[in-house]
């Protein structure tokens, strides 16, 4: 055995690169560049189609110019809300770890050798860095033409002008995030809620900075992130000062690199293992399994002690098995959701607030509002009914349960539901705040819970579609053409939320009554029964959902016999 | 009074904490070079997180730890020190014979094939260097991350829980290793539930619930009740 002494220092960079450069032929050797041109022919296929079929839904006709100046003035702050809420998410993800990620084995066998740790990782951090950039001007090139339409100036310049706002913002993100991973959260001095603090209060000014702006009577405050908003308004016109935000995201990113060496081995080696499977996660749609692991990369952990103990359970014994099943269940849910982290529950608080916020712009005549308050309730949904996931994620132990598992599934339901009642409240304030009306108060207090309900159904589909499938180890068939798969695999994704999407527009009825002076009490109350009615459909398709499948099954697999002897 | 360079490790109030649930509590210790210890302790106890605080995967939530005086983490306490997982990682597109080479290349040996085809064969896994880890059985990735573990110089090897999975020939030949790094002076830190390996070592270390409650000579105390939790 070799002995090596504490001082020799060996910065092997030069192995490093060979073996990255070996190991980027074997993956380049293991692509099917068939199957790749493929991939890369239906995303231009679908995306290029999605934003031209968007592009042109947007009417054409140029604001008038008083418009335009409105906008020009009020575009730079709300703009700016995206740059200082993008530097609230990288402070705040640099400080949980983010933004670099590591294969599970580099961290173990290149962290732990004596190399360059800034050299080594330099290559990871410019790919999230290059990644983080192209998404944003690609979005921002998106937006900006899509506001050119309508606005001065060439459709090109506004791309443009979108692009360079967009990699701005991206660059502040991630340059954000590497600052606070490798300053704030390494010093042992400053807490590390500190890097969400100065995010919260960047995102608090800003959002003074808009609402001064709205108010068209009173004196304009300067938003720290104006600059960046302006970018986007490029082009239409320039100022040469806006390029400052280009700069800031610039210098955040460049000081982000210089100071790698900083950052932690817990961090990456804790970020490893959970990107790989958030990727594959993204890869397989599964939205639940994404959500999952952000909670995991967050570090959000469930509390120890529950928010309130549950009651021990008397010695009286249900009079059913049906209702000793129903309480075991309940009590299981009331359990987990009573270990709620405080933090989840002030998320799932805010996407309340959003998701009144959203219903209330829907009856205020804003349609497409309603698509995005289904996507807020969708992942409602899936926060909530954690019960529900633990068990699906735990096929073994619930199968080996000696009752039928839909009976099971649809129990889980319960607990959940009620739970969502204080969410419904603060969804419902939010919406009566957002009309500005008295009238809305008894409308909102009928229809909030079972929109919201309504709303959630959609996560409860995705949760239970993505259990595994108890008749998988019997031989099967596709009934799916192959050609079909990816179609399938596109309306697999979308189900849960046109779910989402159809509680969500019970809202509509609300909305018809406002636009003729109907009753609204009646409307609310019509409204509330809908969404119920579609919350005890998707209740019923979990309990008998396993029943269908299996009849399905049998009946196709009698057809193909059939088939067969009549050869 | 030894100075910091003479001891393998040295921790100074060295602790770890997941928020408000202590994992390790305040630890000094000072281990000189060629010393051979096991560290013991039930389930929990703690022995994983020092040794991947000491390794340089765990931040410390106090104190700090050294490697021949040097910092854990820093780079010449990494070339001192070879850290063999109980949770072993591979890439999914090297052989095993690749990860050899690669690992010792970063740690400075330009031609490790000699050592690595020893190692290979002393383990039982000749037939198997040119297939991918990730695809082998509990007891043949525990193997491999021997036979990676020992490939490349070191001075001091941090070994958690090397006995899982193994065949009874795969811990004879693991011993053998061991025994040999030892008697090549190197230290030797071994946290595992197998009893009958404290025999074989210098100084035992027991941990519970996070504390270091014994520090001494193996043959000196009753392993058996140390291990039990708290």
């Amino acid at each position: 055995m070799s002995t090596v002494s504490l001082n020799a220092v060996s910065l092997n960079s030069k192995a490093l690169r060979a073996m990255r450069r070996t190991r980027q032929r074997h993956r380049l050797g293991n692509i099917e560049w068939f199957d790749a041109a493929y991939r890369a022919y239906l995303v231009g296929i679908f995306g290029g189609g999605s934003v031209l079929w968007i592009s042109s839904s947007v009417r054409d006709a140029t604001v008038s110019a008083a418009s335009a100046a409105d906008f020009a003035e009020f575009a730079p702050p709300i703009l700016g809300l995206l740059a200082a809420f993008a530097l609230l998410v990288g402070l705040r993800g640099g400080a949980q770890g983010g933004p670099v990620a590591l294969e599970a084995a580099d961290v173990m066998h290149v962290m732990l050798a004596p190399v360059d740790r800034r050299r080594a990782l330099l290559r990871p951090a410019l790919q999230r860095v290059r990644g983080a950039i192209f998404t944003g001007a690609i979005a921002g090139a998106i937006s900006g033409q899509l506001a050119g339409r309508r606005l001065p100036g060439s459709l090109l310049a506004w791309a443009g002008g979108g692009a360079l706002f967009g990699a701005s913002v991206a660059m502040l993100w991630v340059g954000s995030a590497l600052l606070a991973h490798t300053v704030l959260a390494r010093s042992s001095r400053v807490p590390r809620w500190s890097a969400t603090a100065i995010g919260l209060t960047l995102v608090a000014w800003q959002s003074v900075a808009v609402y001064f702006a709205m108010d068209s009577g009173s004196t304009k405050v300067a938003g720290p992130a104006d600059a960046f908003g302006s970018l986007a308004l490029w082009g239409w016109r320039q100022h040469s000062t806006d390029l400052i935000a280009t700069a800031v995201g610039l210098l955040a990113v460049i000081l982000g690199l210089l100071l790698l060496s900083r950052i932690s081995l817990e961090a990456l080696a804790r970020r490893s293992a959970l990107v790989a499977q958030l990727r594959f996660a993204v890869t397989m749609q599964d939205l639940r399994t994404v959500i999952l692991l952000r909670r995991q990369l967050n570090q959000e952990r469930t509390r120890r002690t529950p928010w309130r103990r549950l009651q021990r359970i008397t010695n009286q014994k249900p009079r059913t098995r049906t209702r000793a099943l129903t309480r075991s269940v309940f009590r299981r849910g009331w359990h987990g959701l009573l270990r709620f982290p405080a933090t989840r529950l002030a998320r799932m608080a805010a996407l309340s607030v959003a998701f009144g916020v959203l219903q209330a712009t829907v009856v205020r005549g804003t349609t497409p509002a309603v698509l995005l308050s289904a996507l807020v309730a969708f992942v409602i949904g899936l926060e909530v009914m954690e019960p529900l996931s633990q068990e699906v994620d735990q096929p073994d132990r619930t199968d080996s349960f000696p009752v039928d598992r839909g009976e099971l599934l649809a129990r889980h339901l319960l607990a959940p539901t009620i739970a969502l009642l204080p969410f419904a409240i603060i969804a419902g304030a939010a919406a009566v705040i957002t009309l500005g009306s008295i009238d809305a108060i008894a409308p909102a207090a009928i229809f909030a819970l079972p929109n919201l309900i309504a709303g959630a159904a959609g996560g409860v589909v995705s949760i239970v579609r993505d259990a595994p499938d108890p008749f998988s180890a019997d031989k099967q068939q596709s009934f799916v053409p192959p050609e079909m798969a990816g179609f399938g695999a596109t309306i697999r994704l979308l189900w849960p939320i046109v779910v989402s999407a159809f509680g969500c527009s019970m809202v509509f009825i609300l909305r018809v009554a406002v636009d003729n002076d109907g009753p609204l009490i009646g409307a609310a109350i019509r409204g509330a029964v809908g969404s119920l009615l579609l919350a005890v459909v998707v209740g019923y398709w979990v309990k008998v959902r396993d029943r269908i499948r299996r009849k399905f099954r049998a009946f196709m697999a009698e057809g193909r016999t059939q088939a067969l002897g009549a050869r | 009074m030894t100075s910091l360079r003479e001891l393998a490790l040295s921790t100074l109030q060295l602790s770890k904490d997941y928020g408000d649930r202590p994992a390790v509590l305040p630890i000094d210790l000072q281990i000189p070079f060629g010393q051979h210890v096991a560290l013991v302790g039930h389930n929990g106890s703690g022995k994983t997180t020092l040794l991947r605080m000491v390794a340089g995967l765990l931040d410390p939530s106090g104190g700090s730890a050294r490697i021949g005086g040097h910092l854990s983490g820093s780079t010449p306490a990494r070339a001192a020190l070879s850290w063999l997982s109980d949770t072993p990682t591979f890439y999914d597109d090297l052989s095993l014979r690749e990860h050899l080479e690669y690992v010792a290349q970063l740690h400075g040996v330009s031609d490790s094939s000699v050592r690595a085809e020893e190692l290979l064969s002393r383990l039982q896994l000749e037939n198997r260097g040119d297939d991918i880890p990730t695809t082998f059985s509990r007891g043949l990735r525990q193997k491999a991350a021997i036979a990676i573990a020992l490939v490349r110089p070191f001075q001091v090897l941090l070994v958690d829980e090397p006995f899982v999975g193994l065949d009874e020939a795969g811990k004879q030949s693991l011993l053998e290793l061991l025994d040999e790094a030892a008697a090549d002076g190197r230290t030797l830190i071994v946290a595992t539930h197998e009893l009958t390996f404290v025999d074989r070592v210098q100084r035992l270390l027991a941990l519970r619930d996070g504390e270091l409650v014994y520090d001494g000579s193996p043959g000196d105390t009753d392993v058996h009740q140390l291990v039990r939790a708290g």
